[in-house]
């Protein structure tokens, strides 16, 4: 199963939950050891995507390639290999961040000292070494992403989905993740599929930048050169001027 | 000037009849109207028919008269603890304070949220008295032919005992809130108080269905006179006997005086002094109650320590990603106070039934052997194994679900290890009735192995059942959904049937062909035909039933969603 240097290949996806179309013929490709940024309005079906993707959702049409394996026969061996970070955090709270760790590595069949090991790296890595004992349910948000942040990693994966990962985070948390994943790209190939709202935070990392709207994808392009063909000063306002949803003045008063 | 009460008492109403939003009004209207019809007519009717079956009004007549003030006093008792404690284990099943800081926000005093979330509760809990107090009070009206200005005058001491508990229950309520806090911990403590708040409700109600006349006789001696539920009690049975129609003599009314003590006049005014005194006593101490916590980082921060013995001993004797799974889970629902107070509930359920086959040992003469014991207890626990497992202490949210999923084969791995827990959890379950049974019964060791290994191997086919069902129909912890109330009958139904189908199969099986399948058990194993029946082939086909519900729960649960 090659993939030529392709991460994720996708070709007309389309996905729908009854009069709600979620996914709207999505044809992407994603380099291998890439950082790709997917940038979506609310409820635009990103989380969706990450899903089919990940071997965790059947699309409604279409079809697509992780790793050169198809999402629908090889589900299990694309979950091995990859790795996926939730938008929203689903921790056991009862356990310390060691155990929930412990749990996710014995999912994934690791054990013994290798796991150890990793635990005991990712957790001093990402600042939680004081706390690694305490149970979860004492954590804040931002230490419960950071928790987020070692599962996904923990076994190593070779294409990572994450969804909105710095969203709790405390900027120099939140800089930190940026620094590791554009670490981990560039030592270990290591391919990103990232889905943020942050602008600011695609800029920084994403070397690609898809924009969605209405479910389809209107532009693929670096950063850069998104700013440059909507003649925007940054890529929020070049986001704004694709997507839309700039208020003047006078609307955000009308209200009152 | 809004009146902010109002719109509170609106919102709890509309929380609590939220399953009923597309048609509120209507439905509400008709099920009100259903409840008078049924509380007037058809309730003292079917009461009434039933009554008539089992025995002539003249002997009920004299039956209650001799247990007449205990009688009313236990069944008070029952619609009193009912009504205190059966909104209370509701509001714990899920806490809420975050709503306060949104009052607190908007300038609302905090006597306004408490005549509020008391106002809308009236309606709903009303309506469920309306539906039980017929039943519980119909006897007595048709038994002594109470007058319609008598019945008239039962039926509004009762509502003002529901209005008094109702405002006692919403301010422990909103106390027992205020101190647990909107926390991960808070609510934990508060799910598992809910399940040990019910366990107190179901007492009263197995009193009345099981041990009647002894409950009446315990209730009905002075020492109860303290008793908030004993006023409105005893001033009901005095207007039962003041407004009577069967002609009590005077000698008899003063008979019923001498068992009651205190007279109708001081029954009412402390029944009324109890009921006003806590309004102006909520109403000083709403201020204190309704605070905002601190939140989350001042909560006491629980840290693990190392694994004990038993740990330690599972992971040395399993090891590899199976064994961690197994400790992982076992540390999970173990941490979970709600899943500790099932499990007691489930050891107090379980000692409960032979210590009501001793009461029946004891009233009716009968002697059990435990030849005879074991197949009824074999039946009944099942529903122990059922309620633990059942649900809760499964999956907390479908985000740690997706997490689960996202592992290769991660649904199977989890399942596993949940089921290895379950059938650890069993051993005290079992072992519970086994020791009470060994006790009470003086029963020899080689019995006391044999109802262990029966109970272990029913509690284990439940826990099968349990977890199967609930793989299929998650609820995330939320035991208000209609998915957890789903899958808390279907596994209780089903470990039921299950466990009573070869009984049926086996009498149809000689009605029709004639196939004596007892006898048949008995020629092979010796022993009497039924209890192999139940002991070995009622338990087999549970686990059976379990497996196949444990392979359809990990298909489902580990599904590529469509």
């Amino acid at each position: 199963m090659r993939n030529n240097g392709i991460s994720i290949q996708t070709q007309a996806l389309n996905k729908t939950f009854g009069p709600v179309h979620a996914v709207r013929d999505l044809d992407l490709e994603v380099a291998s050891g890439g950082r790709f940024g997917f940038l979506r309005p609310n409820r635009a079906g990103k989380t969706t995507t990450v899903r089919i993707l990940s071997g965790l959702m059947k699309p409604t049409s279409g079809s697509a390639s992780v790793l050169g394996m198809d999402i629908l026969t090889h589900a299990g061996e694309i979950k091995s290999l990859t790795g996926l970070l939730p938008e929203t955090p689903g921790l056991y709270s009862k356990l310390s961040a060691v155990e929930f760790l412990d749990f996710i590595g014995a999912l994934n069949g690791l054990e013994g000292p290798v796991l150890d090991r990793r635990i005991d790296s990712l957790l001093s890595m990402l600042g939680l070494e004081g706390r690694q004992d305490d149970l979860l349910d004492s954590y804040s948000s931002g230490m419960k992403q950071k928790v987020l942040v070692a599962s996904t990693l923990l076994h190593e994966p070779r294409l990572v989905f994450l969804d909105e990962p710095t969203s709790r985070l405390d900027p120099s948390a939140g800089a930190l993740v940026k620094d590791l994943i554009l670490v981990l790209a560039e030592e270990t190939e290591t391919t990103f599929f990232i889905c943020t709202h942050q602008t600011s935070f695609a800029e920084d990392v994403c070397d690609i930048v898809g924009i969605i709207n209405d479910g389809s994808l209107v532009i693929v392009d670096s950063p850069n050169g998104i700013v440059e063909s909507t003649s925007a000063k940054d890529l929020e306002e070049a986001y704004l001027k694709i997507v839309g949803g700039q208020v003047d003045r006078d609307s955000l008063l009308a209200w009152r | 000037m809004t009146r902010k009460w109002y719109h509170i008492a609106k919102a709890e109403f509309y929380v609590l009849t939220s399953g009923l939003r597309r048609h509120r009004k209507v439905t509400v209207t008709i099920m009100y109207v259903l409840a008078a019809v049924w509380a007037a007519y058809f309730a003292p009717m079917i009461i009434g028919g039933f009554l008539g079956a089992i025995m002539p009004m003249e002997v009920m007549r004299t039956l209650l008269m001799v247990m007449f003030p205990g009688l009313m006093r236990t069944v008070i008792l029952f619609l009193w603890a009912l009504l205190l404690l059966f909104p209370l284990s509701h509001a714990l099943q899920e806490i809420k304070i975050g709503q306060w800081e949104i009052f607190l926000s908007n300038n609302v005093k905090t006597r306004d949220i408490l005549a509020g979330t008391f106002v809308g509760k009236i309606p709903m809990y009303g309506l469920i008295v309306m539906v039980f107090a017929p039943l519980l009070i119909s006897p007595f009206m048709l038994a002594f032919e109470v007058s319609l200005i008598g019945q008239a005058l039962v039926y509004t001491v009762i509502a003002l005992m529901v209005l008094s508990t109702i405002w006692l229950s919403n301010f422990i309520t909103a106390i027992i809130q205020a101190r647990l806090g909107d926390s991960s911990r808070g609510n934990d403590i508060a799910k598992a108080l809910s399940v040990v708040v019910a366990l107190i409700v179901i007492i009263p109600m197995y009193g009345l269905m099981l041990f009647m006349p002894q409950l009446s006789g315990i209730l009905g001696i002075n020492a109860f006179l303290v008793m908030p539920f004993t006023w409105p009690a005893d001033l009901v049975s005095w207007v039962t006997i003041t407004f009577n129609g069967i002609g009590l003599t005077g000698s008899q009314i003063l008979a019923f005086g001498a068992i009651l003590q205190l007279d109708m006049l001081t029954s009412a005014l402390l029944m009324a002094a109890f009921g006003l005194a806590f309004v102006p006593i909520a109403i000083t101490a709403a201020d204190r109650v309704f605070t905002i916590s601190a939140g989350v980082r001042t909560e006491t921060v629980t840290t693990v320590g190392r694994e004990n013995v038993f740990l330690r001993g599972i992971r040395s004797f399993a090891k590899g990603p199976f064994g961690a799974l197994t400790i992982v889970s076992l540390k999970d629902f173990g941490r979970k106070a709600q899943n500790l107070s099932k499990i007691f509930y489930g050891v107090v359920l379980a000692i409960i039934l032979p210590m009501l086959m001793q009461q029946i040992t004891i009233v009716e003469g009968e002697v059990f052997e435990a030849a005879e014991i074991l197949p009824m207890i074999s039946i009944m626990i099942g529903v122990v194994g059922v309620f633990p497992f059942a649900g809760t202490g499964f999956l907390e949210s479908k985000d740690q679900l997706w997490i689960i999923r996202s592992a290769p084969k991660g649904a199977s791995h989890f399942m596993r290890a949940r089921v290895a827990t379950g059938f650890m959890m069993a051993i005290p379950l079992s072992l519970a009735p086994t020791i009470a049974m060994t006790l009470m019964f003086n029963l020899a060791l080689l019995s006391a192995v044999q109802i262990f290994c029966a109970a272990y191997v029913t509690v284990c086919g439940a826990v099968m059942v349990s977890m199967g069902i609930t793989a299929q129909n998650p609820n995330y912890e939320d035991t208000k959904s209609s998915a957890h109330q789903t899958v808390l009958i279907t596994s209780m139904m089903l470990v039921q049937f299950t466990l009573i189908g070869p009984l049926f199969a086996t009498i149809f099986l000689d009605i029709g062909l004639g196939f004596n399948l007892f006898r048949f058990m008995e020629s092979i194993f010796g022993l009497s035909g039924f209890m192999v029946v139940e002991l070995v082939l009622g338990p087999t086909v549970l686990l059976l039933v379990g497996g196949l519900m444990l392979h359809l729960g990990i298909r489902s649960l580990g599904k590529v969603e469509v």
